[in-house]
């Protein structure tokens, strides 16, 4: 295979899989599909571009990022119900101030899990760097911990998920039935792709954590305490993580305490078929597994997730270090 | 002759007068004779899911302590082992001995093969990328497994009767004054290959074989220099492994007479997997004993426990939630043990022994 061959063949998959089921589907059905899986691909990439970006910096599989997603997603229904109850801003009234709870909820869930995060990385994962399998088991240890503690304070059950009032129903575009919520969950999820991008592409600090996926001694050699920067990488992901579950809550309307240990395996998936440590990568693979998810389950219901793991098998077997693996 | 025939020689001289033999030998009898010490059913059930349980941790060991791979899926094979039992003998109905063998059989073949699939496909890059996929394919198969009604009974699970001397109305009279019931009979059968399976695991790592995953677990470059394909050294390691655990699934299948996703694929057993081999102590495969029994002995006195909070605190709904959450400790425990005690408790035993051989 010529090599400017194989820089086209992630964006090739991702059209094919794009352009595919347009041999099955309707028109309509297949720009409704196409707009769910496009969000559900925007949340997993919240969620896994953390995970990835944790992997590639500090080189930590972290397993325990599945409960700060859980926590987010908690801490987003707490600070929503509070909100709404205070203001009122949740019910039937303007857009705009939907729009807003929706926001500090989200911005609420996203700085608590950093600190929750700072201190899982402080307490928990600093003093087993450099061994993968205690790392490993650390993290395992960690995500039980803060998966019962969930339990402890909010309760094993199941609770609903408020949405705000504005968020429900859907637009009729030109006869084609739109849902709200997916849209605006893909407006977020690009506007935080950008932000991400932009910080890691024209700031000092996204240089050296960049510098750091590709070659953290050096980093270290160039006079730069690494360390910091692996916390603030740990919070960023983290915080990145409960955005991601604030969200995903809202599009499936409820939670309960055992949905990271679902959403993880996704996240996984996402950052192998991406490359570890590239954010491109992960927007990409999230894109793909989540278009890809909605495509079958709507042709083969039961077929789902095993498209998904098809994918996976497909992509190690050609690209055996994922899509973009440079770290980008 | 050299050094380590030396070694192995002497090694084989003390091998009937080390004390740590006869603690064997003890615990043996121990487990032989359970059925007879203890009359009621769930000391039987508890010591039991030990032997099973420590024959999973010793295969998950191999993996983990021998190898130096880790693993996330390793419970996906128990699993297979547990669904084939379950489907021959529940849901096609073919209740006989052969159906039964072959039921092993195949579940160990289709666990080899699906092993040494994910190793060639993970284990070719990064020996992290082998944790990330055998998760997803255990939480892949969890999910298969609770979807496909028509062949697994989906979340309702397969209840199923089992053939001949197995099944639980058959009796065979009493024997020193214990009824030889199907339940009886069945017990010494998993131990029987509970111990097939143990003895198994050791000649493996100790084979020329598991020399060499010690080696790659010690210094995978020095192994590379030497000239091993350390790639392929881990498939077979790992394919082994996975062979054992669906044997061991079988067993639990045979015991239980259920088999649900829950109960059989979950990925609260593999945290109990993990758990277990912490405790017990990686690499040592008798680890797994130590770890099974703490397990499983804290877990059925829990309730009791949990009865005596509720009862010393009563009317304050946090701390009778503080006490239901078990898992919480065993997590908190955990991490304890990973910080302060890596070794577990028969590694550290073992050290403790070795520093005072030394002295």
């Amino acid at each position: 295979m010529n090599p400017s061959w194989r820089r086209w063949l992630p964006t090739l998959i991702v059209f094919a899989i794009f352009l595919s089921p347009f041999l099955l589907i309707s028109p309509k059905t297949y720009i409704t599909l196409t707009i769910s899986g496009l969000a559900m691909g925007m949340l997993l990439f919240l969620v896994s571009s953390g995970f990835s970006l944790i992997f590639g910096f500090l080189s930590v599989l972290n397993l325990a990022h599945g409960a700060l997603f859980t926590w987010g997603a908690y801490i987003g229904f707490t600070a929503f119900t509070l909100i709404n109850k205070w203001t009122g801003w949740g019910g039937p009234n303007s857009m705009i101030l939907n729009i807003v709870i929706f926001l500090l909820a989200l911005i609420v869930a996203g700085l608590l899990v950093a600190v929750l995060g700072i201190i899982t990385e402080r307490l928990v994962i600093r003093p087993v760097y450099g061994s993968h399998l205690f790392q490993i088991f650390i993290t395992v240890g960690a995500m039980i911990v803060m998966e019962e503690l969930i339990r402890i304070v909010w309760g094993p059950n199941d609770e609903v998920m408020p949405v705000p009032f504005n968020f429900m129903g859907s637009w009729d575009l030109f006869d084609v039935v739109v849902s709200k919520y997916p849209l605006i969950a893909i407006v977020v999820g690009l506007i935080l792709y950008i932000v991400i991008f932009m910080i890691l592409r024209k700031t000092k600090i996204g240089t050296i954590v960049r510098a750091g996926v590709e070659n953290p001694e050096m980093v270290q050699v160039m006079g730069h305490n690494i360390y910091r920067y692996f916390t603030g990488v740990f919070a960023a992901g983290s915080a990145l993580a409960a955005i991601g579950g604030g969200m995903w809550a809202t599009f499936v309307k409820s939670i309960h305490p055992a949905m990271g240990g679902e959403i993880i395996v996704f996240a996984l998936i996402v950052a192998i078929i991406g490359g570890l440590g590239s954010m491109t990568g992960s927007v990409v693979g999230a894109l793909m597994v989540g278009l890809s998810y909605n495509y079958v389950a709507y042709l083969v219901p039961k077929a789902a997730l095993g498209i998904t793991m098809l994918l996976l098998v497909i992509i190690l077997s050609i690209r055996p270090t994922g899509l973009f693996p440079e770290g980008t | 002759m050299n050094p380590v025939q030396l070694f192995r020689l002497e090694e084989k001289e003390a091998r009937f007068r080390s004390p740590s033999f006869f603690l064997r030998i003890l615990l043996l009898a121990f487990f032989v004779f359970t059925p007879f010490l203890f009359r009621s059913f769930e000391v039987l059930d508890v010591v039991l899911k030990i032997i099973i349980f420590a024959a999973l941790v010793a295969s998950y060991d191999v993996i983990l302590g021998y190898t130096g791979i880790v693993s996330l899926g390793h419970v996906l094979y128990f699993g297979i082992g547990c669904y084939f039992v379950g489907i021959f003998m529940g849901k096609l109905g073919w209740t006989s001995y052969g159906h039964l063998a072959l039921s092993f059989l195949i579940a160990i073949v289709i666990s080899g093969i699906l092993s040494v699939l994910i190793g060639l496909f993970s284990l070719r890059i990064r020996a992290i990328f082998f944790a990330m996929v055998t998760l997803a394919f255990m939480e892949f198969t969890f999910i298969l497994s609770s979807q496909w009604r028509s062949v697994t009974g989906g979340d309702d699970g397969i209840s199923f009767k089992l053939p001949g001397i197995l099944a639980i109305d058959f009796s065979f009279g009493k024997i020193l004054g214990v009824e030889f019931s199907g339940r009886i009979i069945s017990y010494y059968l998993i131990l029987l290959l509970s111990l097939f399976l143990f003895l198994l695991m050791l000649r493996f790592v100790h084979s020329p074989v598991g020399r060499v995953l010690q080696s790659i677990r010690d210094n995978e470059q020095r192994s590379i220099a030497l000239g091993y394909r350390t790639y392929l050294f881990q498939v077979i390691g790992s394919s082994f492994a996975s062979c054992v655990a669906a044997v061991t699934g079988g067993c639990f299948a045979i015991w239980v007479r259920y088999v649900s996703p829950d109960s059989s694929l979950s990925v609260s057993i593999m945290l109990d997997v993990l758990l277990m081999v912490i405790v017990g102590g990686m690499g040592t495969l008798y680890g797994g004993i130590f770890g099974a029994a703490f397990l499983m002995v804290t877990r059925a006195f829990l309730p009791k426990l949990q009865v005596l909070i509720a009862s010393l605190l009563p009317g304050i709904p946090f701390a009778i939630r503080l006490s239901e959450r078990w898992l919480f400790y065993f997590g908190l425990l955990f991490i304890i043990i990973v910080y302060f005690f890596p070794k577990g408790i028969v590694g550290t035993a073992q050290e403790i022994l070795a520093r005072r051989k030394r002295e």
